[in-house]
């Protein structure tokens, strides 16, 4: 089951951790591994894992690998969904104001 | 994928809004460029002319997501009278798989020429 492989791939805390530094933006491995102590063997394993469960993909670039959250996975859509709930009603907020300030 | 019968309830955020306007003056904020860019800018839509205009009740648009990591989505704008003089907006805004070609055809991927804005 899907959630179950997210929930696994979530459940260690280096993946997760990388997880949470690409759901900032995505970059190479060698970016992920700066500041982590860990090697590039088993961050290629971890980024493995999180892939599998649709989490991260990966998009080739010339001669580098680019790592990022799947737009289409899990976590990606739950990102979308998150900031759409809170936009929409914004927007209704400045489109009221419109009203009231447009002629008939 | 044009009909709210498709819509996938885990890919798309939906919200009714009742509003203290009459439904042509809603209308017109959705369509008229010049006001609908007053609370729904453009640089959020990836082409400020609907891709689909039912005249007076729906009313769709593309949109592309700022940082464009999500890929496109697609918003639909559904005005009615609210039997109180006002308006109730619907507002269906579906994600679509993004950088993956459709199985099936639909508005998603379908490359119409802009239509003319009847407002």
């Amino acid at each position: 089951m899907v959630a179950n492989d997210v929930f696994k791939a979530l459940a260690d805390p280096t993946r997760r951790a990388i997880f949470e530094k690409l759901a900032e933006g995505g970059m190479n491995a060698t970016a992920l591994r700066d500041g982590m102590e860990i090697s590039q063997p088993a961050v290629s394993q971890h980024l493995a894992v999180l892939r599998a469960a649709g989490l991260v993909r990966e998009q080739r670039l010339g001669r580098f690998v680019n790592y990022e959250v799947d737009p289409n996975g899990v976590a990606g859509i739950g990102r979308w969904l998150e900031r759409y709930r809170a936009y929409w009603p914004e927007r209704v907020n400045d489109l009221r104001n419109v009203l009231k300030e447009m002629d008939q | 994928m044009s009909d709210t019968n498709d819509v996938d309830p885990e890919r798309s955020v939906s919200g009714e809004y009742d509003l203290d306007a009459p439904p042509e003056k809603v209308w017109r904020a959705m369509t008229v460029p010049a006001i609908r860019e007053r609370w729904l800018p453009g640089v959020v839509l990836s082409n400020p002319e609907p891709t689909e205009t039912s005249v007076g009740r729906k009313v769709r648009y593309r949109m592309r997501d700022k940082d464009d990591s999500f890929g496109d989505s697609v918003v639909t704008f559904e005005v009615r009278p609210n039997g109180g003089g006002g308006a109730t907006l619907r507002i269906l805004h579906e994600l679509r798989e993004s950088r993956i070609v459709a199985p099936t055809p639909g508005p998603a991927n379908r490359n119409r020429p802009p239509q003319m804005r009847a407002a």
